[in-house]
C-alpha cells in the first residue's frame, strides 16, 4: 500500500482489524490489519505463538475470526470460504501429503482439487523440476521423501493451481541451504509473474532477502510493518530484537490480551 | 470435485500396504469358513439320510403296532453354510409316538461336546468379526490421520465444502473396502455351486439378500469409523475409540443384552415343566387303574361264573382292545395338559426372548447377526418351527397308528392273565398279518418363504441402515464444526 | 538401572488417557461377569431346585414303591460353572432314572433356551481370551517400534543401558502396570461373590485362584508376544497390524479351525447309526424273550401275591438278562466310539495348543469343572446313581422296576389303606464335580504351555531386540 505502482490496483489479500481470540480466552490476532498486492511478497516475522499461523488459518477459513475480516481478492472468507479459496494456493509448514502416494499422484489429486483438470503428466513433469525435484523420484512414494522433497512437492502443488495468491507457512524451515536458496529464487520468480504472496517465517535473512513487505508480530500483535525500501540499511535482526524486547518489556503487553480487550 | 476425493480415498485404501495383507486374511477366511460349511454340510446330509433309513429299519422290525414309534430329524438347512446360527444347539430329533409329546434331542454340540469347545466358524461370523474390524483398521483415522498429517489444511485450502470431503470419504472407503470384498464373497458363492450344493431359488434369494445385508453391516463400520475419526484429533485416541465401540457392540451389547433378559423374565425350565406332567399323568393313571379294576370287577361279576374257561381268548383280546381304548383317552388328556404346559412355557420363553433380543439390537452387530439367522433359517425361531412341525406330523402319525392299530386289533401284542382259577396264563400272540407301512404318512421338513424369512430379517436390516445413517449424520455434524488446524 | 525403567513404564502407562479408558472398560467387564455369573448362577440353582421339587412332588401320595417306576436326575449348577461355562451349556442336564440300560443326559441349557446360545455368555474365559489379549496387544505393540518412530529410544540407548535390561523393565513395567488393577479388579469381583448370594468352598476358592493365574500367564503371552513383534517391526502401525492379525487368528481362528480339522481327519460314528444298531439288537433281544414267556410255569398256583412275585421275579430275571446282554453289547459301541473321540480330541486339542487361547480356554474350563470332562463325569455318576437306586428299589420291591415288564396288583376296595411311601428313602443323587487333583492334572499341561509362553516369546523379544537397528 506503501507503493505507489500498486496503489490503484485492489490488493489481493487484506486483513481488516482481524481479531481472534480462542474459545479458552487467549488473544491470537489483536487488531491486525495489512494488505498484500499483486507482484508484493508480503513476509511476517515473529515467534512461536506470535500469531502467525492464525493469521493465516483465519485467511483458509480454518478459524472465524472474532471480529474484523480477511480478504481475498476483495471475497470476505469466512462469508464465502469456497469462494475466497478459489484465489489462493497454500504451503504448508513441514508438507506431509499422502505417503503412501507417488509425487505425480500427489499432485494431480491436488491440481484437480484446485480446479485444475487439464494437466498433463508432463506438465507435472515441468514443474517438479522446476521446484528441482530431479525426475527419478517423481514416481516414488512419499513417504521415504525427505523434508526439503515433500516441501517443494508442496510448492509445485501450490503452483499447478497457479492462484493470484499464495499462502505460505513456514515454508523454508528446515530447509538446507541449497533447498532454501532454490526456493527463495522460485518465489522470486511467482512475485514477478503478478502473485501476491503472504509468508510466515522465523528465518529474518531471508526474508530481508526476498520480501517486499516486511512485518513483526508479536502476541497477536503486528508491531512493525516496513518495505524494503524503509529498511534498507537497518539491521533487521536488531531491529527484531529490539523490536521483541520493547514489546515484551513494555508494560500493557505484560498480560498478554489485558489491553486489546478494552477495545472490543 | 466429488469424484477426485473418492477417487484418492480409493487409491489411498489400495496402496496402502495394510490393505493386501488384510485383504488377504478377509479373503481365505471367509473361503475357508464357506469350505467347512460346506463339508459339513454335505457330513450333515448323509447323517440326516441315514438316519432316515436307520429309523424305518427300526419300524419295521416292530411286531406290533402298539410298539411302532418313529423319529422325525431336522434336515439339514444348505444356508447354515452361511449362518450356523443354532443349528448345532438344538436338537436333531425327537422321538414321534403316541404316548409322548415332541421333544428336540440330541443337538450336536450335546453329542459331540468338542465342537462346542471353540465353536464353528462361519460366513456370518467372519463378517461380524473380522470384517468390522477390518472396516474399523481403515477408517479410524480418516479425519484424524488427515489433520495429524496436515493434509486436511491442504485439502480444505482449496475450494472443497466440507460435506463433499465427509461424503467422498465414506463413499471412497466404501468403494474401496466393499468392491474388493465382493471378490471374496463371489467365490465363496461360487464354491456353493461347484460342491453342488442344491439350492432353490428361494434359497439363492436369501442368500444374496444375506449377503447384501452382510455389505450393509461392514457400511456401517466403515461409516463409524469416520464417524469416531471425527470426534477426536488424534489417531491414537480414535483408534481406542474405535476399538472400544468395536468391543461394545459386537462382544458386549449382545450377551449383556440376553443376561439382562434372562435375569428379568424368569422361565420354569424344562424339567420342571416335565415334572409337573409326571405328576399330572400319574394321577391320571392311578384314576384309570381304580377304574379299570372297577370294570374288571364289574364284568367279572357280570359275566356267569362257570363260564370263564369258555369266554376267553376272544372275548378276552376284546376286553383288552376295550381298555386299550380307554387308555387312550387318558394319554389324549395327557397330551392336551402337556401341549397347555408347552404352551406356557413357550410364550413365557418368547416374552424373555423378545426382551433379551431387543435389548441386544442396541448392537447393530446383534441386528445384524439377528437378521443374517433369519434369513437362513437357523435363528431362535428354529426350534419352535420344528416343534410345530413335529407336532402336526406326530398327529398324523399318531391317526395313522390308531387306525393301524384299529385294524389289526391286539395282534402281536401279549395277553397274560392271572386268576385264581384259571391260574397263571400267558399268551405271546394274536396272529395277525405283518406291520404294513405303505400309509404311513411322510414327513415334510418345514419351509420357510423367502417373503417370510425376509419379513423379520427386515426390521434389523432396517435397524442396521439406520445405524449406518446415525453414524454417517454424526459424521457430518461433526466434521462440518471439525478443528482442521 | 532396571528399577529406573520399570517406574518409567509404570508411571508413563498409568498416567495415560489410553489406560484410563481401556482399564475402565474392563474392570466394568470384569465385574459385570461376576455379576452376571452370579446371577445366572442364582437362577439356574432355583430353576434346578425347582425341577428337583417338581420331580418328587410326581410321586407325592404313591402308596407303592412299583409305581415310582423312573425318575429324574439333574446336574446341578456349579457355581464356578457360571465364571467359566465351558460346555455346562452344551451338554444334557437331565437324565431319566429307570434302574437299567443306558443314561442319556438331555435337556442342555442352549437347547432348552436357545436365547442363550445365540450371543453365548460373557464369562471369565471370554473376557480372558478376547479382551486380555486385545488389551496386552494395545499396550504392548509399540514397546519398541513406537519408541524408536518418537525418538525416545535413541535417547534412552544413548545412555549406558544394557539392551536386556531395556527389554526386561519394559515388560516387567507393563506386565506390572496393566496386571496389577486387572488382578485387583478380579479380586474386588470375587470378594462380592458371597455378596451376590455365592458361597465358595475352600478348594473353589483355589481353583478360582488357578483360573486367574492361567489369565495372568496368557495376558503375559500376549504381553511377550506384542513386545517381540514391536521389537521386529520398525513402524508401530505395521507392529499394530501383525499383532491384530495374530489375535484374530489366535483368538478366533487356530482353535476352531484345529477341531474343525480334527473332525474331518478322524471319523467318528454318528450316535443315531449306534442308536439304531443298539434298537436292532435290543428288539432281538425282546424277540427272543419273548419266545421264553410263555415258558413261565409258577410253581404253585394258590397265593395270588406269590405268583405275581414269582412272575415279575422272573421277568426280572429276563430283564436283566437283556440288560446285561444289551450292555455288553452298547458298551462295545460305545467304547469303540469314545476311543476315536479320544484320538479326535487328542488331535484336535494338540493342534488347538498352537494358540494361547486354547490353551486358556482348556485349562480353566479343565480348572471350573466345565471341561470336557464334565459329560463323561456327569454319566459315570449318575451311572453310579442308576446302580445304587436299582438296589434300592430291589430292597423295596424284590426287583429291579425299571425297563423290564411287570405285574402289578391293582388294589380293590375291601383292601386296607395301604401307607404312602417315605420318598425320603429315595437315594439322593449328589454330584460330585471332578477332583480337585484331576482338574489340576488336566489343567496343568496348558498352565506349563502358557508359562512355556511366557518365556519363548521373551526370550525372542530379547534376542530381536538385541539386533534392533534403533535408527
Amino acid at each position: 500500500m506503501n507503493e505507489e505502482s500498486t496503489a490503484q490496483e485492489q490488493p489481493m489479500l487484506e486483513a481488516a482489524a482481524l481479531t481472534k481470540r480462542y474459545e479458552d480466552g487467549v488473544l491470537a490476532v489483536d487488531n491486525v490489519s495489512f494488505t498484500v498486492m499483486p507482484g508484493q511478497i508480503f513476509a511476517m516475522l515473529g515467534g512461536n505463538g506470535a500469531g502467525k499461523t492464525t493469521t493465516i488459518n483465519l485467511f483458509l477459513n480454518f478459524l472465524e475470526p472474532t471480529t474484523g475480516e480477511t480478504r481475498i481478492n476483495g471475497v470476505v472468507t469466512h462469508r464465502e470460504p469456497l469462494k475466497a479459496k478459489q484465489h489462493i494456493a497454500f504451503v504448508s509448514e513441514n508438507v506431509m501429503l499422502y505417503p503412501n502416494f507417488t509425487a505425480i499422484q500427489n499432485l494431480d489429486f491436488f491440481a484437480r482439487l484446485g480446479g485444475r483438470t487439464e494437466y498433463s503428466k508432463t506438465d507435472y513433469r515441468d514443474v517438479l523440476l522446476r521446484v528441482g525435484l530431479a525426475e527419478d523420484v517423481h514416481h516414488k512414494r512419499l513417504k521415504g521423501f525427505s523434508k526439503g522433497m515433500r516441501q517443494k512437492c508442496g510448492i509445485a502443488i501450490a503452483m499447478l493451481k497457479n492462484a493470484p495468491a499464495i499462502l505460505l507457512d513456514e515454508p523454508t524451515a528446515g530447509l538446507d541451504p541449497q533447498a532454501g536458496y532454490d526456493f527463495i529464487k522460485l518465489l522470486g520468480a511467482l512475485r514477478d509473474e503478478g502473485k501476491a504472496i503472504l509468508m510466515s517465517t522465523h528465518d529474518i535473512f531471508r526474508a530481508r532477502e526476498i520480501a517486499d513487505i516486511i512485518a513483526i508480530m508479536n502476541r497477536g500483535r503486528l508491531i512493525m510493518q516496513r518495505n524494503a525500501a524503509e529498511l534498507a540499511g537497518e539491521d533487521l535482526e536488531q531491529l527484531y530484537l529490539q523490536y521483541m524486547a520493547g514489546s515484551n518489556s513494555s508494560p500493557e503487553n505484560n498480560q498478554p490480551g489485558a489491553g486489546p480487550c478494552s477495545k472490543q | 470435485m466429488v469424484a477426485t476425493l473418492i477417487g484418492k480415498e480409493l487409491k489411498a485404501i489400495v496402496q496402502s500396504p495394510k490393505f493386501i495383507g488384510t485383504f488377504a486374511v478377509c479373503a481365505v477366511l471367509m473361503f475357508l469358513s464357506v469350505y467347512v460349511g460346506i463339508r459339513e454340510y454335505q457330513a450333515s446330509v448323509r447323517q440326516f439320510e441315514t438316519a432316515g433309513r436307520l429309523t424305518e429299519q427300526r419300524m419295521q422290525q416292530q411286531s406290533n403296532w402298539f410298539s411302532v414309534t418313529s423319529r422325525t430329524h431336522r434336515a439339514p438347512n444348505p444356508l447354515q453354510i452361511f449362518v450356523s446360527g443354532l443349528s448345532y444347539d438344538i436338537g436333531r430329533f425327537s422321538e414321534i409316538s403316541a404316548e409322548e409329546g415332541v421333544k428336540l434331542r440330541h443337538s450336536v454340540y450335546a453329542d459331540d461336546p468338542i465342537f462346542a469347545v471353540f465353536r464353528f466358524i462361519d460366513f456370518a461370523f467372519i463378517v461380524q468379526l473380522v470384517l468390522s474390524l477390518f472396516a474399523i483398521l481403515f477408517t479410524y483415522d480418516a479425519v484424524c490421520g488427515e489433520r495429524e498429517g496436515g493434509t486436511l489444511r491442504l485439502v480444505l485450502a482449496n475450494a472443497v465444502p466440507r460435506a463433499h470431503y465427509i461424503f467422498a470419504k465414506c463413499a471412497g472407503a466404501w468403494l474401496g473396502l466393499v468392491v474388493p470384498m465382493c471378490v471374496p464373497i463371489i467365490l465363496s458363492v461360487l464354491l456353493v455351486v461347484v460342491f453342488n450344493v442344491p439350492l432353490d431359488g428361494g434359497q439363492w434369494a436369501k442368500l444374496l439378500t444375506l449377503i447384501g445385508g452382510s455389505l450393509l453391516f461392514f457400511t456401517f463400520f466403515i461409516v463409524a469409523g469416520v464417524f469416531i475419526s471425527t470426534l477426536t484429533r488424534r489417531p491414537t485416541v480414535s483408534f481406542l475409540l474405535a476399538l472400544m465401540v468395536w468391543i461394545t457392540f459386537v462382544l458386549v451389547i449382545p450377551r449383556a443384552g440376553v443376561l439382562a433378559a434372562g435375569q428379568l423374565v424368569t422361565v420354569p425350565s424344562v424339567a420342571e415343566i416335565e415334572g409337573r406332567r409326571d405328576g399330572f399323568a400319574k394321577a391320571e393313571w392311578a384314576k384309570f387303574y381304580e377304574q379299570m379294576a372297577e370294570r374288571w370287577h364289574d364284568r367279572n361279576a357280570a359275566a356267569e361264573p362257570d363260564s370263564t374257561q369258555e369266554m376267553d381268548d376272544e372275548q378276552m383280546w376284546n376286553r383288552m382292545e376295550e381298555e386299550q381304548r380307554a387308555r387312550k383317552e387318558v394319554e389324549q388328556t395327557i397330551d392336551d395338559f402337556e401341549s397347555k404346559l408347552a404352551a406356557d412355557l413357550r410364550r413365557s420363553r418368547e416374552a424373555q426372548e423378545r426382551l433379551g433380543l431387543s435389548l441386544g439390537r442396541f448392537s447393530p452387530a446383534a441386528a445384524y447377526q439377528l437378521a443374517t439367522m433369519s434369513l437362513a433359517g437357523t435363528g431362535i425361531e428354529l426350534k419352535s418351527r420344528y416343534e410345530d412341525a413335529f407336532n402336526a406330523y406326530r398327529e398324523r402319525f399318531k391317526q395313522f397308528v390308531e387306525k393301524k392299530q384299529a385294524e389289526d386289533g391286539m395282534a402281536g401284542g401279549i395277553m397274560i392273565t392271572v386268576s385264581s382259577e384259571g391260574g397263571f396264563n400267558i399268551q405271546s400272540s394274536r396272529e395277525g398279518p405283518g406291520l404294513d407301512f405303505s400309509e404311513l404318512p411322510r414327513y415334510e421338513s418345514p419351509r420357510t418363504t423367502y417373503a417370510a424369512a425376509l419379513v423379520p430379517a427386515v426390521i434389523d436390516f432396517g435397524l442396521l441402515a439406520f445405524y449406518t445413517i446415525l453414524a454417517f449424520a454424526g459424521a457430518f455434524y461433526r466434521f462440518i464444526r471439525y478443528d482442521v488446524r | 538401572m532396571l528399577k529406573t525403567i520399570i517406574e518409567k513404564e509404570i508411571r508413563d502407562i498409568i498416567g495415560s488417557t489410553k489406560f484410563a479408558v481401556t482399564f475402565g472398560v474392563c474392570a466394568v467387564l470384569i465385574l459385570l461377569s461376576f455379576f452376571a455369573g452370579a446371577n445366572n448362577y442364582q437362577v439356574s440353582r432355583a430353576r434346578y431346585e425347582a425341577a428337583k421339587t417338581e420331580n418328587l412332588r410326581q410321586f407325592a401320595g404313591l402308596t407303592d414303591w412299583f409305581s415310582v417306576r423312573q425318575h429324574r436326575i439333574f446336574l446341578p449348577p456349579q457355581p464356578l460353572g457360571t465364571l467359566v461355562t465351558g460346555i455346562s451349556n452344551d451338554i444334557g442336564r437331565t437324565t431319566e432314572i429307570t434302574g437299567r440300560g443306558e443314561l442319556t443326559p438331555d435337556d442342555s441349557r442352549f437347547n432348552e433356551d436357545p436365547l442363550f446360545a445365540v450371543f453365548r455368555f460373557l464369562d471369565l474365559d471370554f473376557l480372558f481370551g478376547v479382551v486380555l489379549s486385545l488389551l496386552a496387544i494395545l499396550f504392548g505393540f509399540d514397546a519398541i517400534s513406537g519408541e524408536k518412530e518418537r525418538g525416545t529410544l535413541r535417547l534412552v540407548l544413548a545412555n549406558a543401558v544394557p539392551r536386556g535390561t531395556y527389554v526386561l523393565g519394559r515388560l516387567c513395567g507393563s506386565f506390572i502396570a496393566l496386571a496389577a488393577p486387572l488382578v485387583a479388579t478380579v479380586v474386588l469381583g470375587c470378594l462380592l461373590l458371597p455378596v451376590f448370594g455365592i458361597a465358595l468352598t475352600g478348594g473353589e476358592w483355589l481353583r478360582l485362584g488357578l483360573v486367574l493365574l492361567a489369565g495372568l500367564l496368557y495376558f503375559g503371552v500376549f504381553l511377550t508376544v506384542a513386545v517381540f513383534v514391536s521389537a521386529v517391526t520398525h513402524r508401530s502401525s505395521s507392529s499394530f497390524l501383525v499383532l491384530l492379525v495374530v489375535w484374530i487368528l489366535a483368538v478366533m481362528i487356530v482353535p476352531r479351525a484345529a477341531v474343525l480339522l480334527a473332525g474331518r481327519a478322524v471319523e467318528v460314528p454318528a450316535v443315531d447309526e449306534l442308536d439304531a444298531q443298539k434298537a436292532a439288537f435290543g428288539t432281538q433281544l425282546w424277540r427272543e424273550h419273548r419266545e421264553k414267556l410263555s415258558s413261565f410255569k409258577p410253581t404253585q398256583n394258590d397265593d395270588m401275591q406269590g405268583l405275581m412275585d414269582e412272575f415279575n421275579r422272573f421277568m426280572n430275571d429276563l430283564a436283566d438278562e437283556r440288560d446285561n446282554k444289551m450292555q455288553e453289547f452298547a458298551g462295545r459301541l460305545n467304547e469303540d466310539r469314545q476311543n476315536r473321540q479320544q484320538v479326535q480330541r487328542t488331535l484336535a486339542f494338540s493342534l488347538a495348543r498352537i494358540s494361547p487361547a486354547a490353551q486358556l480356554s482348556l485349562a480353566v474350563s479343565s480348572l471350573a469343572g466345565t471341561s470336557l470332562e464334565l459329560k463323561e463325569h456327569y454319566l459315570q455318576e449318575a451311572t453310579a446313581y442308576q446302580a445304587k437306586y436299582a438296589q434300592f428299589m430291589k430292597e423295596k420291591t424284590g426287583i429291579n422296576t425299571g425297563g423290564g415288564m411287570m405285574v402289578v396288583q391293582v388294589r380293590d376296595e375291601g383292601d386296607e389303606e395301604p401307607e404312602p411311601i417315605d420318598l425320603g428313602e429315595l437315594p439322593v443323587f449328589e454330584f460330585r464335580p471332578v477332583g480337585f487333583a484331576r482338574s489340576l492334572g488336566a489343567a496343568i499341561v496348558d498352565l506349563g504351555l502358557l508359562a512355556l509362553g511366557n518365556l519363548v516369546f521373551f526370550a525372542a523379544a530379547f534376542v530381536a531386540f538385541g539386533r534392533y537397528d534403533v535408527r
